[in-house]
This record gives C-alpha cells, structure tokens and sequence, in this order.
C-alpha cells in the first residue's frame, strides 16, 4: 500500500496516471464504437474522412524521422547520428503502430482490416499504401529488436533470446535500404492518394506527393530530436550529445526551406485557375473555415518561425528556442494533414447541369472521435515513455565526448 | 565507407532495381485498369427522359423495396432540377455505372468491380469500409452504412419484394441497375429493358416511361433508338468517365 502511493506520488507515476486517464477514454471510446459502429462520429457520405485520418497521417508523417535518419546513418555513412537514428525508429515503431489503431477505428469493418494484403486490387494506391505499411512495420519491429535487447529484464531472463536480437543489428543497413524504399513509396502515396482523386478538384495535383514526403521527413525528424530533447530534460535515464541534436535540426531548417518553396508554387499555381472547386478550396484556405490553421497553424507558426529558428544559429543553439522550433514544426505537420484532407472534402463540385456549381459540407469532429484521437496519442506517448525508462531509446555516448 | 561491404553503389543498384521494378508493376497495373473487358456482347444503359420525368419518387419506393435498402439511405434519389418554361425539372441519379469508374479504380480490395456486362458491382463480403470509393465518385453515388438496417423495410410489400441480401453495417453500397433481376431474366430466356422480369425495378415503376433499360449494343434495343432519335448527354462528361446513364434534356421550344 506504502509503495502503491509513493509510487503515486513520484513524477513518473503520476505520468503513467495521466496517460492511463486518456488511455482509458480512448479505449472506452474504442468500444462503444466497435459495437454502435461509425454512426458515433460526425463523418458523412460527402466527409467520409476526419479526425482519425488527420491522425493517421500526422502519426505517420511524424514516424518519418526513422527511414530518414537510418538512411542518413548506414547508407550516407553519418554514422555519429546513429544514436539519433535509434531514438526515430524507436519513435517510428510508436507513429505506425498509433496509425494502424486510427486506421481500424476508422474502417466499417475492422474484423476485414486483413484483407487489403489478400485481396489485391494493384492500381488502388491505398493497396499500395497498406502494403508498404505493413511491410515498413514489419522493418520497423526488425530495426527495433536490437533496443528491445538492452531490457535488462529481458537480458537477465532469457539471455539467448536478448543475444538473437542483438544480432539482428547485422542486418541494419539492408533494413535501411528497404525502409527508405518502402518509406519514400507510402509517405508520397499516401499524399496522392488525394491527389488521383478527380472528384475533388482541390485535392487532384500531382504534388500532394512530394510536400507529404518532405514534411514527413522535416516533421519525423523533428519529433525525434524534440523527443529526444525532453527525456533528457525529465529524466537522467536519458542522456544526449546536444551538438548531434543541433545538427540535426539545421538539417530540419533547410527541409522546410524546401518545403515553403514548393508549397508557395503549389499554391501559386491554384490561384490562376477557375476551375469548379479549385480556386474555392484555395480561398476555403485562404479566407474561410480554415484560413487560421493555414495561415497561423501551416504557414506562420508550423513554417516560417521555426524556419527562422532553425536556420539562425543563435536561437538554435538555445535549447529552449530549439524545442518550441520543432514543437512548433510538430504541430504545422498536423495541421498541413489536417487541412489537406478538409479543403478537398468540405467543398463538393455538382455533377448537376445548370444547378450551382460548388456546395460546401460540414464537418467537426464528435466526442467519440476525440476521445479515441487522445487515446491513441496517449498510446504512442506511453510507449515512448517505456522506451526511455527501460529501452534507454535516448541514450547518446557521452563518455567518449568527455574524454575527447 | 570502405569498412562495411554495403556500398553506394551497391545501394545505387538496389534502388533502382527497386524503382523499376516497383514502376513495371504500376505500368500492368495500369493496362489492367482500363476498358474492363471489350469483347463482351451486351452493354447495358439507361436513358433517363427529363422531358417525362414528373418527380413523383415512384422509382425510389420501387428501388427501395426491390433492393432492401433502408429509409436512411437512397441509391438513386429524384433532384429537383430547376425549371424550363415553367414547368419544373427533376434529375433522377441512379448509379451512372461508368466505363471509367473512379470507385473501381480505388478500392484497395477490389470489391468494386467491372462484371463483364459492364456493370459496376460491389462484393459486399470484401469489403473493409474505407470509404475511398465515397470520395472518389463524382456523382455522390455511394452511400455508406452508418447504421445497421434493422426491422422491416417501410417501402415492402406496397413496392415490391427485396431480392438481395440487406448490406451490413459498416460498407458503402450503390445502385446496381438491378443486376440480380438483369441476370435471372437473361436465365429465364428473358429480355432486359423488354421483359418487366428483368429490367431494373426503378424502370419498371415508372408510370410514365421516362426510363428506358436495354443494350446498347443491339441496334434494336430501345435505348439505342432513343439515343438515335435524340440528343442527349451524360452527367459532368468533361472527368471523362463514359457514364452508362444518358439523359435526354427538356426541351426548350415545345411546351
């Protein structure tokens, strides 16, 4: 009983009871809609897609620092970023697995969630979305077997089976290459999996692709490196070389130079159309419902300030203006997703001749879909949680950086 | 780099051995997805007359009893239209069963699908509810099973009787141009768009003949006559999705 409350009382118990609070909301969530089924959200015929999409996306796009980084460490040779590469898998592992919990949420028919590997229809991107994410998870449990090894529990209890998963290391740089093809497949697909849709003239560009992919890796990255920031912060079972972290999120400055770039030509290009839909969902953006996310949310807070953070040297050096920086790219990720998938789906383009040409839906998420989406996210918080406490997922070498 | 046996190149290799492969597999993908089978006999479609067409629903009570679709749902609903020379226009909107369907081209599973009539099908039973195909039609043909339909259908016996399994919750389902009615009427040497047995039920309900069922690759058929005879056009033909439902327009001069 003593222990139970000091164990109540000590920071990492009450953690494990917040995350527990919204753990359990989600799965109460989880339940009611796995029996009443979808009819407990506030989705549509015309917005069949939502919240648990947004999160979806934003879990994976937010796992793309491991296929990143791990193709930076074994195929570029940056071997020093290896322990950042450890800590983004570990972080991938969490992204993907929350996505498939969104995903069989989400779905009519979770007991069918199985059959997109069965039954094949090879020219549906969402096929090919399913299959490399599978497949990506499968990389993702291998590149983590190796972490898993360190549990001391495990290495005290079944020494062979901890000596097998070591091993597993052998085999990083293969994994690498597969990862990064798998990766670079789905991360852009899952964009043109709005992008083929002609129905939706907003959505249908080719380059949903390419901005999925590279805010993928500018917001994987820095999930991780915020990630890694803050279990050092909160607890010494987590140590990091602060100079490998800084570089990293250089990098992460010039991704999202690269990212405005294409995102301002990408919205250049919408203005000087007029087509049905088109310059309707631009201005849904730029002057409607979503026009504060896109332009606070997306633009301002989620590129443009961390940007400037990021790239000066003085404010990336401060840690605390580098956390908000990349707290700030976090959340610029999920909006992007957020407001990708909504400015296609809120306005329709009538298939009705000489009735008006563009009709605009609703959609704002209902109390199930938010208890379930903060159930998840508690989900991937715990997971991570466990890994630095018994993983040591954040753990830099800091003894040769002393005696250096 | 030298220390470990994974080069550059070797990595090189491997992506590209990768990317061409992964794109070869996307080139057969894509011949398969067009034109479903040519060298089918019977090309079924409707002609739907704006000029008869008076708004009464009889088509919807009909379909929703034939088909055993809940009160909650439509597959093919009657929209007003506005109005020409005073007289108001109705749209009916079935299924537009299209050569170049959004939905089939899709579906992660393949439970849309081309029959080799052209019909556009689903396969109830793989389906996994992700609501692509909602969002890939253009024509808001789908309609998803938010609920389970339980308890009797409102619309059976004053319309007609079901003749298909009810749809579970949790998939979307469409208009079918009654393919269960298509298909026992052809077994029972019967000829759709002819033979009441075997044209679509919303066809049939029709009390004054504003639609018309048939093939048209038979010259003889009704739909082709009309299609002969009239002008007519197909719902936003500019997505270039060959809808199998052709509308003949109100006139203007008449009337």
């Amino acid at each position: 009983m003593k222990t139970l409350a000091a164990f109540a009382h000590s920071s990492w118990g009450r953690w494990l009871l917040t995350l527990g609070v919204f753990l359990g909301l989600g799965l109460t969530a989880a339940l009611m809609v796995l029996w009443r089924g979808l009819s407990l959200t506030n989705l549509t015929d015309l917005v069949p897609w939502g919240l648990w999409i947004t999160i979806d996306l934003t879990s994976i796009a937010l796992a793309g620092g491991a296929f990143s980084l791990c193709a930076g460490v074994y195929l570029l040779g940056l071997k020093r970023y290896a322990p950042v590469a450890r800590t983004a898998t570990f972080i991938g592992l969490a992204g993907y697995t929350m996505a498939l919990l969104a995903l069989f949420l989400d779905i009519g028919r979770p007991d069918r969630f199985w059959h997109a590997l069965v039954y094949w229809n090879r020219h549906s991107l969402l096929w090919e979305v399913t299959l490399c994410v599978c497949l990506y998870l499968t990389v993702l449990l291998l590149e983590t077997a190796p972490i898993v090894a360190e549990w001391d529990w495990l290495k005290r209890r079944w020494p062979v089976l901890a000596q097998r998963l070591a091993a597993v290391h052998h085999l990083a740089p293969i994994l690498a290459v597969i990862g990064l093809c798998l990766s670079m497949l789905h991360q852009s697909s899952l964009g043109a999996v709005y992008g083929v849709l002609k129905a939706r003239p907003f959505w249908f560009r080719p380059d949903l692709a390419a901005l999925f992919l590279l805010s993928a890796v500018a917001g994987g990255m820095s999930l991780t490196v915020l990630a890694s920031m803050l279990a050092a912060r909160l607890t010494p079972r987590a140590q990091v070389q602060d100079e490998l972290l800084e570089r990293v999120s250089s990098f992460i400055g010039w991704m999202l130079a690269l990212y405005l770039y294409l995102r301002f030509w990408d919205a250049l290009s919408m203005t000087y159309t007029y087509a049905p839909g088109r310059s309707e969902g631009l201005s849904l953006l730029t002057g409607g419902t979503l026009s504060f996310n896109f332009w606070v949310g997306e633009m301002l807070l989620g590129t443009l300030v961390p940007l400037i953070l990021l790239l000066n040297p003085k404010t990336r050096k401060i840690p605390l203006w580098r956390m908000m920086a990349l707290a700030l790219v976090v959340g610029g990720v999920a909006a992007y997703r957020w407001d990708t998938n909504l400015s296609g789906l809120l306005i329709l383009v009538s298939y009705q001749p000489g009735a008006p040409q563009t009709l605009y839906t609703m959609y704002r998420p209902s109390l199930v879909e938010w208890m379930a989406g903060l159930g998840i996210a508690a989900y991937g918080l715990l997971l991570f949680s466990l890994g630095v406490r018994y993983l040591k997922v954040v753990s830099h070498p800091q003894a040769e950086a002393s005696a250096a | 780099m030298t220390h470990t046996a994974f080069s550059r190149r070797n990595f090189i290799k491997i992506t590209g051995l990768a990317a061409a492969a992964a794109f070869s597999l996307r080139l057969s993908a894509n011949s398969q997805a067009s034109s479903p089978q040519p060298g089918t006999t019977r090309r079924w479609a409707m002609v739907i007359d704006q000029r008869k067409c008076l708004g009464c629903g009889y088509c919807v009570q009909a379909c929703r009893a034939h088909n055993d679709i809940s009160p909650e749902i439509t597959w093919n609903p009657v929209l007003p239209a506005g109005e020409v020379n005073g007289q108001p226009v109705f749209l009916p909107r079935p299924c537009m069963q299209c050569e170049h369907a959004p939905c089939v081209e899709v579906c992660p599973v393949g439970a849309s699908f081309y029959r080799p009539d052209g019909i556009v099908a689903m396969n109830y039973d793989l389906c996994i509810g992700c609501r692509y195909c909602e969002a890939a039609c253009p024509y808001a043909a789908r309609s998803f099973n938010w609920k389970e339909f339980t308890g009797p259908n409102p619309a059976v016996p004053e319309w007609g009787q079901p003749e298909v399994a009810r749809r579970p919750r949790g998939v979307p389902e469409k208009c079918s141009f009654c393919s269960q009615r298509i298909d026992r009427g052809l077994s029972l040497g019967l000829t759709p768009g002819v033979d009441d047995e075997a044209t679509p039920a919303c066809v049939v309900a029709c009390p004054t003949g504003a639609r018309a069922f048939g093939d048209l690759n038979d010259p003889q058929s009704q739909v082709s006559a009309l299609l002969r005879d009239n002008p007519s056009y197909r719902l936003r033909e500019d997505l270039g999705t060959s809808p199998r439902v052709y509308y003949l327009a109100p006139d203007k001069e008449k009337k």
